[in-house]
């Protein structure tokens, strides 16, 4: 696959303002942002974690509305689309990971109790120097993540309020910072299970309106495009026509890895309960992920066929351009000449979609910002009130650093919250999962461990896309091995081996983090604002051992 | 079960004196016990980890498996059709998400068996916690 420079704006799209859509966008925007005041939040407990409140179907929501961003919404539509056989792998990546999160992590990190995933980082391994790098990849993964959320939502905002897709970008990126800045966490989690409402009862609603409308399905539409298929072009279906088995399986294992290491979800498991509440959560979670994801593969099937009748073939070199497949949702319902309102509907969950992914990054990037670099780092006897002021702040300026780059971004929306998966996959994954499942991983174990993943995906990133001609990736080879988007099937094994290398060559960790792993996966019952460190500090009666 | 000193690394032995006590389950100490994926320390981790490792197998296969029968096979698995899919197609965009959703479902099920088993309580009703210890955090009660 290759990284050229995007076209704008999708030229089928009817983009002008839109008198009704218009009104259903800024009604929904004014309900986050009540929901937001209503819930908003004056302190830290409620801004990172929302109290340690939530429960399963609750909880379940969040993860899928915190999950399904406009890469869900619009972008894995286009990737099917544009891609065929390859864009499966996004389907398979995005939805299949939750359960190795559940299997391996989701129990023990509520167990391990703190409020953010570079506070696991830096605790378990007794480090600042571990926890600032695990905060600045968190910030990094937000802004990567964010600029393709910032993108989505401009160009469906052209959809309803036309205009440019400038003037789209800022708006929406300010009003998402703006309900943002004053609710925190709790607000946020409020307003996803409200978010994942609408924005799967609109993608369902369009699938299941293009189909009938347009005589493809009825009852049961994410089957019945099987029947569709066949008279589809061959590059829909036919596998790795374009794009290798490797680069398929590397994508695949990215995402799925990449699932397992993102703040943001992660930090969805400190807000629950119980650990009980955090695996049924994460069931609820995937079902309501499977509800869309089941479903997008037929969206895009229902709009290549609309768009290969209306407006010219798909594939090609005049075929849809990429701006078009990012919107192919709103396209598809556009095409089948569904009402304006309706079609603004769909457009408003793409919004709500955005925004909800959006807010959950934030907030994840905030709390490394005030907690973990600000707190812990440097100044420990940071007040709540400073705490919340450099979170705000810290939700500000990167609100603005991401508006600034998603006027001229470097890939599709899916790709690029791809390369925020691989990033998750090849610096943190491999630090939870050892960081849980093997007491003896120590400090420089993980330093040595997060610097290399690090290098592998800077290196990556810089070599397809930043410095990357006219003729193709800097270093081609480098290219093969490590695809910016499937760089951690190749490097998360590096890690793996670099952190537990390092770790056997150095001294064991403290008898104090040892113990504190091990209460992750003890079977007693944990009260429900203890962290594992409590039960550890108070049964051994002594304060943090520092090594 | 013979589990002390069987780590690689050679760690200190007074720390998993008890760890594999299985006629009284409820006094294995745990923080005693050694995480090690591949050698559990005590009853419960054994029959976790059982779980565990059988139902991430099965997720291997439910995954990669379509992908790579069709990277092997690719003019059987494209030529057979159901419900208008070629084959390849309906295992990997509905096989695998739905089968991942499944196997989520069977894995919650058992862990709550194996919680009844070992006698685990999740009301989150129980007493409020020793506020001492959580009060450097910034201590927020119920």
């Amino acid at each position: 696959m290759t990284f050229t420079p995007l076209q704008l704006l999708p030229d089928a799209l009817n983009a002008s303002f839109k008198i009704i859509p218009a009104a259903m966008v800024s009604g929904m925007l004014l309900l986050f942002l009540g929901i937001g005041y209503a819930f908003r939040v004056a302190d830290t407990e409620d801004l990172w974690v929302a109290g340690r409140s939530i429960g399963n179907v609750e909880n379940g929501m969040a993860i899928g509305a915190n999950w399904m961003s406009a890469a869900s919404y619009l972008g894995m539509a286009a990737l099917i689309a544009l891609s065929g056989y390859y864009g499966l792998a996004f389907v398979v990546g995005w939805s299949t990971g939750y359960f190795v999160l559940l299997i391996f992590m989701a129990a023990q990190m509520r167990r391990f109790g703190k409020y953010t995933a570079p506070d696991f980082v830096g605790d378990r391994f007794n480090s600042d120097t571990a926890r600032a790098i695990g905060a600045l990849t968190t910030i990094l993964i937000g802004f990567v993540y964010s600029v393709g959320q910032a993108r989505g939502m401009g160009l469906v905002g052209i959809y309803v309020f036309g205009g440019d897709y400038a003037t789209m970008v800022i708006l929406m990126m300010g009003i998402t910072v703006g309900y943002l800045a004053l609710s925190g966490m709790l607000g946020a989690t409020k307003n996803m299970a409200v978010q994942y409402v609408i924005l799967i009862v609109a993608f369902l609603a369009g699938l299941y309106a293009v189909g009938y409308t347009q005589g493809y399905s009825t009852f049961l539409p994410q089957v019945e495009y099987g029947a569709l298929l066949g008279q589809l072009n061959t590059e829909f279906t036919e596998p790795f026509s374009g794009t290798s088995y490797f680069l398929w399986i590397a994508t695949a294992f990215s995402l799925i890895v990449g699932t397992c290491g993102l703040p943001h979800v992660l930090v969805r498991f400190y807000t629950v309960e119980s650990e009980r509440t955090a695996r049924w959560s994460t069931v609820w979670g995937l079902f309501f992920i499977c509800l869309l994801y089941l479903s997008a593969p037929a969206f895009a099937a229902f709009g290549t066929d609309l768009y290969a009748n209306n407006v010219g073939s798909v594939y090609g070199a005049n075929g849809m351009s990429g701006a078009e497949g990012d919107v192919i949702v709103v396209l598809a319902s556009q095409l089948a000449n569904l009402p304006t309102w309706f079609v603004g509907l769909v457009a408003a969950g793409g919004i709500a979609a955005a925004i909800a992914t959006t807010a959950g990054l934030f907030i994840a990037a905030s709390s490394a910002a005030a907690h973990d670099i600000y707190t812990n780092i440097i100044n420990p006897d940071a007040t709540q009130r400073q705490q919340l002021l450099v979170g705000r702040s810290t939700i500000i300026v990167l609100g603005a650093i991401v508006t600034v780059t998603a006027l001229d971004p470097p890939a599709l929306v899916g790709e690029l919250v791809a390369l925020a998966f691989s990033l998750a996959g090849l610096v943190l994954f491999p630090m939870f999962f050892l960081g849980l499942w093997w007491e003896n991983a120590n400090r420089q174990g993980a330093l040595a461990g997060m610097t290399t993943g690090l290098l592998i995906w800077t290196a990556a990133v810089f070599n397809e896309l930043i410095l990357a001609t006219e003729s193709g990736p800097l270093v081609p080879i480098y290219a093969e091995v490590f695809p910016a988007v499937g760089a951690a099937l190749v490097g998360t094994p590096i890690v793996f081996a670099i952190t537990i290398g390092v770790s056997m060559a150095t001294s064991e960790p403290p008898e104090r983090i040892k113990q504190i792993v091990r209460q992750c996966h003890s079977p007693k019952p944990m009260g429900q604002q203890q962290s594992a460190e409590d039960i550890v500090d108070a049964k051994s009666g002594h304060s943090p051992a520092d090594d | 079960m013979t589990d002390n000193s069987s780590q690689s690394d050679g760690t200190a032995p007074d720390i998993e004196t008890d760890g594999g006590v299985q006629t009284s389950r409820r006094n294995v100490n745990y923080l005693d016990a050694q995480i090690n994926i591949f050698k559990p320390a005590t009853p419960f981790m054994r029959d976790h980890l059982k779980i565990v490792w059988m139902m991430f197998v099965a997720w291997t296969i439910i995954v990669f498996g379509p992908v790579t029968a069709t990277f092997l096979a690719p003019d059987l698995m494209t030529s057979i059709t159901i419900l208008g899919f070629p084959l390849h197609y309906l295992l990997t965009a509905m096989g695998a998400p739905s089968g991942a959703l499944i196997l989520s479902f069977i894995y919650a099920r058992k862990r709550d068996q194996l919680d009844d088993k070992y006698g685990i309580d999740h009301s989150t009703k129980q007493a409020a916690p020793d506020t001492e210890t959580v009060a450097p955090d910034g201590g927020a009660e119920q």
